[in-house]
């Protein structure tokens, strides 16, 4: 992802090296902390799921098949950097109690603008393809948190003053 | 003390290896005016195709075009243009209209339309091509430009995204 990469004999797999070692290491946060923000929505959902039905409940099965995608995505992409990607937690406190269908859209809504917020933090990496990737990346999030909400915002992502 | 001090600021010079010019060097009254940075250029453009975007929404909610909360997306494009617009600090002198994109060159303007002209009737199919011709022209834009910007552009782009999804499709 980082332009010029080598391949290390010992791993077999492509590392990277010079100038583009330096931008993976600052790459490679950003990436751990969107991927961090992936597996807590794969958790999440599996919470939200129980309290939905009808086609909030496979909207909300869509979705945990895109954040599974997503977390093999980042999974690949942060090993390609020669890091070791961070592993999922075993269990994830909620930041609220969710007991019906409402608290269930709201929890979907806030782990979509968390993985949100995630995504646009790769955008102020060096890297340009990893900067554009992560622009792209923040719209899918950014549509579903709009779909839980129930409202679209100006700022996804972003932490705006009122 | 100053006197000695300015006497010896030649032989200071020349033993740093610097030229008077180095150490005074600023800006050229006679040069004219100082070029815009990259950022800035991008900036006015960005602000001009959101100005565009707020003209053709103001025209859908002007012409009652049935849609769920236009005027909330209405807003949604001025809050972007008013932090945009924070964002561009010019110099004295210059104009804060963007000199390469004047307002309604936007990209999703119609080739047919002349600039600044809103279409007499404004459809959803054709709010969703604006919405989404500058979404992938912020995205376009932001690997150019300065981190903080590019989270902006990029932010206002995943907000356009939201805009079609609610325009529907």
């Amino acid at each position: 992802m980082t332009g010029v990469m080598a391949t290390s004999a010992a791993a077999g797999r492509a590392v990277p090296t010079g100038r583009a070692a330096l931008a993976a290491v600052r790459a490679v946060p950003a990436l751990q902390a969107a991927l961090a923000a992936e597996d807590a929505a794969i958790f999440g959902y599996g919470v939200a799921g129980a309290h939905l039905s009808g086609s909030r409940m496979s909207a909300a099965e869509q979705d945990w098949t895109v954040h599974n995608e997503a977390r093999d995505t980042l999974t690949a992409m942060i090993s390609a950097l020669g890091a070791t990607p961070v592993a999922a937690q075993a269990f994830y406190r909620l930041p609220f109690e969710v007991t019906d269908a409402a608290s269930a859209a709201k929890l979907a809504a806030y782990l979509e603008e968390g993985v949100t917020r995630a995504y646009l933090g790769l955008v102020a990496v060096s890297d340009r393809r990893l900067r554009a990737f992560g622009a792209l990346a923040m719209q899918g999030p950014a549509e579903r948190a709009a779909f839980w909400r129930g409202t679209t915002e100006a700022f996804p992502g972003l932490d705006v003053p009122g | 003390m100053l006197a000695a001090s300015a006497a010896a600021l030649p032989a200071l010079l020349a033993t740093t290896g610097c030229r008077s010019s180095d150490l005074f060097a600023g800006p050229d009254p006679l040069a004219g005016r100082p070029a815009l940075s990259h950022d800035v250029i991008t900036l006015q453009a960005v602000i001009a195709a959101e100005q565009a975007m707020i003209k053709l929404y103001q025209a859908a909610v002007d012409g009652r075009l049935g849609v769920d909360d236009l005027a909330g997306l209405l807003a949604e494009h001025r809050q972007h243009l008013g932090r945009l617009q924070a964002r561009l600090v010019l110099p004295p002198g210059f104009s804060a209209a963007s000199p390469s994109a004047p307002p309604f060159a936007s990209p999703f303007a119609s080739p047919s339309a002349s600039p600044g002209a809103v279409p007499a009737r404004v459809t959803i199919a054709r709010l969703r091509a604006a919405e989404q011709a500058s979404a992938a022209d912020l995205l376009r834009r932001l690997v150019t430009v300065q981190p903080a910007l590019a989270q902006l552009f990029a932010s206002i782009a995943a907000s356009d995204a939201t805009h079609l999804a609610a325009l529907g499709g």
